[in-house]
């Protein structure tokens, strides 16, 4: 049950509702349809005007452009992200372990960032890589960093006449990476606790390192002052640093509940990505 | 023709994969109705005023000034203090206070939330603890226990802990848990040719009709239940349907309308019935040698707000407590607190789950001190055949621990990876060691059920007239193999259809690993008489339930053989924990089960891979808090059940050991393979970790706690 619902059939169309209505967007509606459930027998009510948006093909796909940068569109499911090799690995992998398989068929990327929940799959690794999110309205586009767009549990900088256009990815160079997510179980499982990991070591120095926790603090944790710790750094003395480093990052967090077990496993991954990095002889996925 | 060995497809399986079966909720009738719960949403307090919005027309609010004069609100399951509704005060969050009830279930809901309830809170108690100390004062007349037992053997425990070299302590604790049984609650009560009729979902229809009767001065046999196709119960639907029951009778009274009630899966998880939180304490003595003396053990149970079946619970967690031991002596008295939750009640193991873990735990825990291999220490003291029990009775069928655990050790390499995994090494390997009393406690299928059965004979048909229930776990298959296996026809020239009190006699409850034990004998005995006049066009023939002989039992004094047979088993979980995320990654499962004889090797298969799975869920994520008398879990999403992923493909084997009693030698087995997994799980886990583990369940965040 809705106040109003509008079906428009190009991106136009939709900026146009979007302006004149507030009409908020709904695609695969895996978040909103559970949100604004009412019960077995009874259709959900929304409480504002919605307009569904799956039909739209201009918000659809995944392309690589000259840069090296990827652009992935709002509609895009987490089914697509994870098949696609020009996604960079984190994404791809935050991507396959979202949900089950019918949610990563149904969900968009769009979805996914516009909900901003604290425990959300994909903002986690884009952040780490310093997405950014295209928005777009009648009055033209704007760009800003997904860290920026988010700006709470639940809260974005989306205003009333814009829509999520697409999230894009610039090139990021790096040697080594991680991604963890642990999950309430091995499949179909909400995030308890993510962690994503890069290092870039060239020459024997390290030129980029960067960290970001999911599911960690109300929204996904970077922290540049930690991360400027080791950068420029020689490689020979990163093992000395990881305990100012660990410190830095414990700071940097705040999670709410099972403060223990999020702190101390956050620590232990960031320690063993590092350690397994400086050791590391060859470019690689850190496990 | 179906011979008993022959492995076959269940009878409901395509119309159950196909989505042809009908549930509940897909029946309709004409001019139905639909209600809703209005429900406590406090855990103890005075009811100063209820508040109700104008009803639109067509529109009802039953409450318990409904229920006509002189009638008790009361359901009577085993015992008859759960309210029918709340009148005066609540007891838990979730009480049904009332029932609105007309055509829209989306005005329903409107209607419920705008009720206004006020309340002078009350302090509750909520855990076991809270209960010991009488918080906000006795929920009952005088303190806080619904029900208490002692079971001992041997000599006077305090003297011989006090002679002891060494004692052993500790406390042992296992959390709620809810069933998830797929399809939630359901029910439809209507009127039809002048008597009141119930459809619903439920193992048990003639416990319906005897619980509710009473709100309108009616007996049993004046109401009719018929069991629609039940979608998974594991006890929740065993006494719960009651409680759907009532309310809608008292309505139907009213209102004289088919009405529908069906629970949403919210409503499923915080407002109905979940398994008995327990706190055991263990206390046991041992020589210089480290041999056991003896053990006096004190188990607490969180019965919630009203008794209900809880003390038949308890019994059951009493005389489990010891496990498969013979210990020189041993002392166990059994509490059942009440508190100001949602009432606890039956699910699969029925109480033993929770004593069984403990006894498990601790002998690990104690071989562990002692730095000997914990099978080599359990197998000492395995149950033999003539030994005494904790009720003063005697094992009397052969026990055959030791040809299981052989059998599971071989095909798991346990005493080889025993050996060679470190302890803290993050690999473990840990196994356990259980049984389960089939049937009613000591006589109870002799003096309180009676079962009967029916066998009727026409033509080339056979329709076979009990009130088993199907409800996932294969019986509408298994008695029809029974059956067909003795008058040597095929399995489609048996009927067997979901119970209807009004056409069906009484075999008791689809419940207690009964229905393959007892009523299955039935059938068998039936069948028998039947093959004698297989010439003659119409037959009935009905069997009568009889006691065994040499099994006895004396109520009163909880004395004697508390059971008529055992099933028992053995369970070996192999692990690896990664050290930086405390995930754990079951790479085993090795188990072997003396059921008697299996009647059907799928089914069992079927029930030993879901006991074991929905065991490891409870050990291992199934977590369900309560805070302040409210579950914290509310949904699929954040009370998590094991995927096919969780855990790897099960080996499993079975001994062979007939039961005398049994149809064809089988004996109860649906809770037995619910009884171990979760000890053997934690004893892979201490050792993969080396640390120690006191409760369950232990997911990530709470394993980080036991490393500390």
């Amino acid at each position: 049950m809705v106040e109003k619902c509008f079906i428009p059939t190009s991106l136009a169309e939709a900026l146009e509702i979007r302006k004149e209505t507030k009409a908020r967007p709904l695609a695969g509606g895996t978040d909103l349809m559970v949100q604004y459930k009412q019960g077995q027998g009874i259709t959900p009510v929304f409480p504002w005007p919605v307009m569904i948006i799956s039909s739209i093909g201009e918000l659809r796909g995944i392309e690589k452009g000259e840069d090296g940068s990827v652009l992935i569109r709002a509609l895009t499911t987490p089914y697509e992200i994870a098949n696609c090799q020009d996604v960079p690995y984190p994404v791809r992998e935050a991507a396959s372990r979202m949900g089950a398989v019918a949610l990563r068929n149904s969900a968009t990327i769009g979805g996914n960032i516009g909900n901003a929940s604290p425990k959300g799959d994909l903002p986690q690794p884009l952040i780490l890589l310093d997405a950014t999110v295209v928005l777009k309205s009648l009055d033209g586009d704007r760009e800003v960093l997904l860290d920026d767009f988010i700006l709470g549990s639940k809260k974005t900088d989306l205003r009333d006449d814009e829509i999520i256009y697409a999230v894009r990815i610039p090139k990021v160079e790096y040697t080594h990476v991680f991604y963890r997510k642990i999950g309430t179980r091995r499949a179909n499982a909400i995030s308890k606790l993510s962690l994503s990991c890069l290092i870039r070591v060239e020459d024997g120095a390290v030129t980029d390192f960067r960290a970001s926790s999911g599911a960690a603090g109300p929204k996904v944790i970077r922290s540049r002052e930690t991360e400027a710790i080791l950068k420029g750094r020689r490689l020979e003395d990163v093992k000395s640093l990881i305990p100012e480093v660990l410190d830095g990052w414990n700071r940097a967090i705040s999670p709410h509940a099972m403060p223990e077990y999020r702190r101390n496993t956050t620590r232990r991954m960031l320690e063993h990505f590092l350690l397994e990095s400086v050791s590391a002889s060859s470019e690689c996925i850190i496990h | 023709m179906v011979r008993i060995d022959d492995r076959i497809r269940r009878i409901d399986a395509i119309e159950k994969a196909s989505g042809k079966a009908k549930y509940l909720c897909d029946i309709s009738l004409d001019g139905m109705l639909y209600a809703r719960m209005v429900r406590s949403t406090i855990a103890r307090g005075r009811i100063v005023s209820i508040n109700v919005p104008p009803l639109p027309e067509g529109y009802y609010f039953v409450t318990a000034d409904d229920i006509p004069e002189g009638c008790a609100n009361s359901l009577w399951m085993i015992a008859k203090d759960w309210r029918c509704f709340a009148s005066g005060d609540v007891r838990y969050v979730g009480e049904t206070i009332g029932l609105l009830v007309g055509p829209s279930l989306a005005v329903l809901k409107a209607l419920e939330e705008s009720v206004r309830i006020e309340y002078e809170e009350m302090e509750a108690a909520i855990s076991i603890d809270d209960a010991i100390a009488v918080k906000g004062g006795p929920i009952l007349e005088k303190d806080d226990i619904h029900c208490s037992l002692t079971s001992q053997k041997g000599g006077d425990i305090d003297q011989i802990l006090s002679g002891a070299a060494q004692i052993v302590e500790e406390t042992i604790e296992t959390g709620f848990q809810e069933h998830v049984h797929l399809e939630t609650n359901a029910a439809i009560c209507t009127i039809e040719d002048g008597r009141y009729t119930f459809y619903i979902s439920c193992q048990c229809p003639f416990y319906v009709r005897k619980s509710v009767a009473g709100l309108l001065g009616l007996r049993p046999e004046d109401i009719r239940v018929k069991q629609t196709t039940t979608g998974g119960a594991f006890g929740g639907k065993e006494h719960f349907p009651d409680v759907l029951a009532g309310p809608l009778l008292v309505a139907e009274h009213k209102i004289r309308k088919p009405i529908k009630l069906v629970f949403d899966r919210e409503e499923d998880m915080i407002y109905s019935v979940k398994r008995h939180p327990s706190k055991i304490v263990l206390k046991t003595g041992l020589d210089s040698e480290g041999n056991i003396l003896g053990s006096d053990i004190r188990v607490y149970y969180n019965c919630g707000a009203y008794l209900s079946s809880s003390y038949v619970v308890l019994q059951r967690g009493v005389f489990h407590a010891n496990g498969v031991y013979n210990f020189p002596a041993t002392r166990i008295r059994g509490y059942g607190m009440a508190t100001n939750t949602f009432p606890s009640d039956a699910f699969r193991g029925f109480g033993a789950p929770q004593t069984l873990f403990a006894i498990e735990t601790h002998l690990d825990h104690i071989a562990a001190k002692l730095k000997v291999d914990p099978v080599e220490y359990k197998r000492r003291y395995f149950l033999r055949q003539g030994d005494e029990t904790v009720t003063e009775g005697h094992i009397v069928e052969k026990v055959v621990l030791e040809e299981m655990l052989n059998q599971v050790a071989e095909k798991s390499g346990y005493f080889r990876k025993a050996a060679e995994y470190r302890r803290g090494s993050g690999r473990g390997i840990g196994m356990s060691f259980y049984n389960h009393g089939g049937a009613f406690t000591g006589n109870g299928e002799q003096s309180i059920i009676k079962a009967h059965l029916r066998l009727v004979k026409d033509g080339d048909r056979f329709t076979i007239l009990c009130g088993q229930t199907e409800m996932g776990q294969g019986f509408r298959t298994i008695l029809r193999k029974i059956v067909a296996s003795v008058l040597e026809v095929d399995m489609d020239d048996i009927v067997y259809d979901n119970p209807d009190t009004d056409l069906v006699p009484d075999s008791g409850p689809t419940a207690a690993s009964r229905s393959t034990m007892i009523v299955g004998r039935l059938a068998e005995e039936a069948a028998m008489q039947m093959k004698e006049r297989m010439s003659e066009e119409h037959v009935e023939i009905e069997t009568e339930y009889k006691h065994p002989e040499g099994h006895p039992w004396d109520q009163d004094t909880f004395k004697g053989d508390a059971y008529l047979g055992y099933g028992w088993g053995c369970a070996c979980v192999e692990v690896e924990v990664d050290k930086l995320t405390n995930e754990v990654k079951v790479v085993g499962i090795w188990s072997s089960h003396d059921i008697g004889r299996a009647i059907d090797e799928l089914i069992v298969h079927g029930q030993v891979n879901g006991g074991i799975v929905q065991s490891l869920g409870y050990a291992s994520m199934e977590k369900m808090e309560n805070r302040g008398g409210h579950f914290r879990q509310t949904s699929m999403s954040d009370y998590v059940v094991p995927t096919s992923m969780d855990f790897p493909r099960q080996e499993w084997g079975l001994v062979d050991n007939p039961y005398e009693w049994g149809p064809f030698g089988a004996k109860g087995m649906g809770e037995l393979v619910f009884n171990g997994a979760d000890a053997a799980y934690i004893d892979a886990l201490e050792r993969a970790l080396d640390v120690t583990i006191t409760r369950i369940p232990m997911p990530v965040e709470d394993i980080e706690g036991a490393r500390a």
